[in-house]
């Protein structure tokens, strides 16, 4: 008889190592030789393994064709032992998987090795098998065995629910190794959103173009791209793409689609802010003698800025959920771990190990959009911040307040167009500043 | 024979007595037990003669109906399709229930469903009977042998376990199957790519997306000689595995109505028909 195979299923949670003193899977394959007839089987490991509490199954093949030889186990230590019920023919594959063994805690490389008997009743051994490198067991795994082994751990996943959406030695294991797939995600869209701005950005100009052809383009790409799912968009570049002989990195591949679908809801976002700003801005501009890109740099472009900020960070938001359907053409991104996760461990609890780590980015990113969207209403209302500049010159609190909403669009048209750099970025800076000592207007009498 | 026929009769009588007494006695305790727990009545009361079901009269399956010729929906007719629904209505007949299939639901999600409860009664997508899947839920006796295949295309140059087992290979598999426990063993080196059906595994094969796939033999060959005409089943793993039917493990009694209602199936004949008719042979 000769050995085949010897493989150990890798019991990592979400890693393809074999880590010792853990459950694992021995699946050993042989082949019965051309003259002679095998009764039973003997597998033996070294010192430290261990098949106690371990089941076995028993595959006898005849080619491609299971035949119904059945056989009964037994295990004891490092060793266990198969008798089979029928003698097995010369030239069938034997299968055995052996579930639930352990293979030495300190890691290493280790042989299978072992004897069989014929019909006559002979004893020969059998080859040692390829070495099956084993891990130690790790940090990780340790802390998951203590959890296995307290009351209270049992206790709660004794209920239902909580043991399967909740586990926690699971949630542990899910956390450690679904952070991979959590970069994948973060990188996907932070990579791609910088494009997508531009994208869009350049979108939204050829969509308010005079030009009826750049308009046409830009109404087809964005209406396009809006009026399909991403999911199917997916799909075609990563399926479509190969086919014509395109092979790009499914990473990269990723940023891309993610970027030009974002990009078509940028343009729109973008577009509604630029149309949002009153038309006697255009009409100061160029009373001021400015010329088309100098009003839309200077004038409406750090008002669309402001005003589109919130929607944007929602778009954002969307976009980063969004990566989860790249799991379905197999980026190696959240959702893909989680699902390898919970189709080994048939438990829940991998999903919402995936679901705390969306809300550790969208939750800030929704509390960073409400405070934005306060200090915009409060700036439209007339608070906020005034420019610097102004407020040097006229160094009374009281006139200030007093002038505001008159004079305040004059000056920022008068100070933009003589040194526009610092107050564009103060301007697109401003939703994101906090403004402790914000005055509303005659409440600064203290002072 | 008349002394022969009125002593089965009698027999018969007795048996039927027997069990009425059993039943009564059953219902006795639980009816008693349940003064003071009424959860645990109803568990109790299953666990012996009857089984529960979703929907009363109709035996409710969970499948993903992307495994043809095993369980596939027909485009023409929009109905699921394949062998296991015609066994799945041959169970249903013999138990006096109507098979209903769910809508479509993604295969690695069966198992935890069956596990959970109210969803579905079994789960049939050709599941091979493995010891780790037993520790959660129970399977019925086997239906079917079967085999993995790796697929490739036609013209691939990497065909062989040695060739595909390194690291610029990546070979696609269906989420939880035993085609991804082979991949993760076989062929370490190689990148694993877990999709949601063979179907999706094979496009990719067939785009030149992924190097192999690997899937249940029967499904693969049927897809090969089907669908997807520019690829080939390069290896042919002889796992001898078998597929059985997934019944949650606090339904014990319909896991051996449904192993009933299979030996009679296979004694009529019925289950080689279907293989037949499917696979051309009996398998």
């Amino acid at each position: 008889m000769s050995i085949n195979d010897a493989t150990a299923r890798p019991n990592e949670d979400g890693g393809t190592g074999v880590i010792g003193a853990m459950d694992t899977r021995l699946t050993w394959e042989g082949t019965v030789g051309d003259n002679e007839q095998v009764s039973s089987i003997t597998l033996s490991l070294p010192e430290g393994a261990t098949f106690d509490h371990s089941s076995t199954r028993i595959t006898v093949l005849d080619g491609l064709n299971r035949t119904s030889i059945e056989g009964t186990a037994t295990s004891a230590d490092n060793s266990m032992s198969v008798q089979f019920s029928e003698d097995i023919p010369a030239g069938s594959l034997v299968r055995l998987e052996v579930t639930g063994m352990q293979f030495p805690a300190e890691g290493g490389d280790y042989v299978v090795s072992g004897s069989y008997t014929t019909a006559d009743g002979q004893s020969h051994a059998l080859d040692d098998s390829a070495a099956i490198t084993v891990i130690a067991n790790t940090p990780l795994q340790a802390a998951v065995s203590w959890l296995d082994a307290q009351p209270w751990v049992a206790a709660w996943n004794s209920n239902p629910f909580l043991g399967m959406f909740f586990k926690p030695q699971l949630l542990l294991a899910s956390f450690a190794s679904l952070f991979p797939g959590w970069l994948v995600c973060l990188g996907i869209v932070l990579i791609c959103y910088p494009f997508a701005i531009v994208l869009g950005l350049a979108f939204a100009m050829l969509k308010t173009s005079r030009h009826k052809v750049l308009r046409a383009i830009a109404i087809c790409y964005i209406n396009l791209l809006r009026g399909t799912p991403l999911f199917l968009q997916i799909y075609i570049m990563f399926f479509g793409l190969p086919m014509v002989g395109i092979n790009i990195d499914n990473n990269v591949l990723g940023v891309i689609v993610m970027a030009v679908n974002s990009s078509a809801y940028l343009a729109e976002i973008f577009r509604a802010g630029i149309q949002s700003i009153p038309q006697g801005q255009y009409e100061a501009a160029a009373s001021l003698g400015m010329n088309g890109f100098q009003t839309m740099t200077s004038i409406i472009l750090p008002q669309t800025v402001r005003r589109v900020i919130p929607t944007v960070t929602s778009d954002f938001i969307t976009s980063y959920k969004d990566t989860s359907l790249l799991s379905s053409v197999g980026v190696m991104e959240l959702m893909m771990f989680s699902k390898n996760l919970t189709t080994t461990s048939g438990n829940i609890t991998p999903y919402m190990a995936a679901a705390i780590y969306y809300l550790i980015v969208t939750l800030p990113l929704i509390k960073v959009v409400g405070i934005i969207e306060n200090n915009i209403a409060r700036s439209e209302r007339g608070g906020g911040p005034r420019p610097k500049r102004r407020a040097a010159a006229d160094a009374s609190d009281e006139v200030a307040t007093a002038e505001q909403d008159l004079a305040s669009s004059a000056t920022v048209f008068h100070a933009e167009a003589s040194k526009p750099a610092g107050d564009v970025f103060a301007a697109l800076s401003a939703p994101f500043v906090s403004h402790p000592t914000v005055d509303l207007g005659g409440v600064a009498d203290g002072e | 024979m008349k002394q022969l026929a009125s002593l089965t009769r009698r027999d018969f009588l007795a048996c039927a007595m027997s069990a009425m007494g059993t039943a009564a006695l059953a219902e006795f305790v639980s009816a008693s037990s349940s003064t003071g727990t009424s959860t645990s009545a109803s568990t109790t009361s299953a666990s012996q003669d009857t089984y529960t079901l979703v929907k009363d009269g109709q035996l409710t399956i969970a499948s993903d109906l992307a495994n043809p010729p095993l369980d596939y929906t027909d485009t023409s007719t929009n109905e699921p399709a394949g062998f296991e629904v015609e066994l799945m209505q041959a169970i249903g007949e013999k138990l006096g229930l109507t098979s209903v299939y769910l809508s479509p639901v993604k295969f690695d999600t069966i198992i935890p469903t069956i596990k959970q409860g109210g969803t579905a009664d079994v789960g049939v997508s050709n599941f091979t009977i493995t010891d780790e899947r037993k520790q959660e839920i129970d399977f019925t006796d086997p239906y079917l042998d079967s085999n993995q295949g790796l697929v490739t295309v036609k013209t691939a140059t990497k065909t062989t376990q040695d060739d595909l087992n390194s690291a610029d290979v990546k070979v696609a598999v269906q989420a939880g199957t035993t085609g991804e426990s082979w991949v993760q063993e076989k062929l370490r080196n190689a990148t694993l790519v877990s999709l949601d059906d063979p179907v999706v595994a094979l496009t990719g094969v067939q785009s030149g997306l992924y190097d192999a796939a690997v899937a249940d033999l029967p499904v693969v060959q049927y897809l090969v000689n089907n669908s997807f005409t520019d690829c080939q089943v390069s290896i042919e793993i002889p796992t001898g595995e078998q597929y059985g039917i997934v019944v949650s493990k606090s339904n014990p009694a319909l896991t051996s109505a449904i192993n009933d209602a299979l030996a009679q199936l296979d004694e009529d004949g019925t289950l080689k028909d279907l293989k037949t008719k499917w696979f051309g042979a009996d398998l």
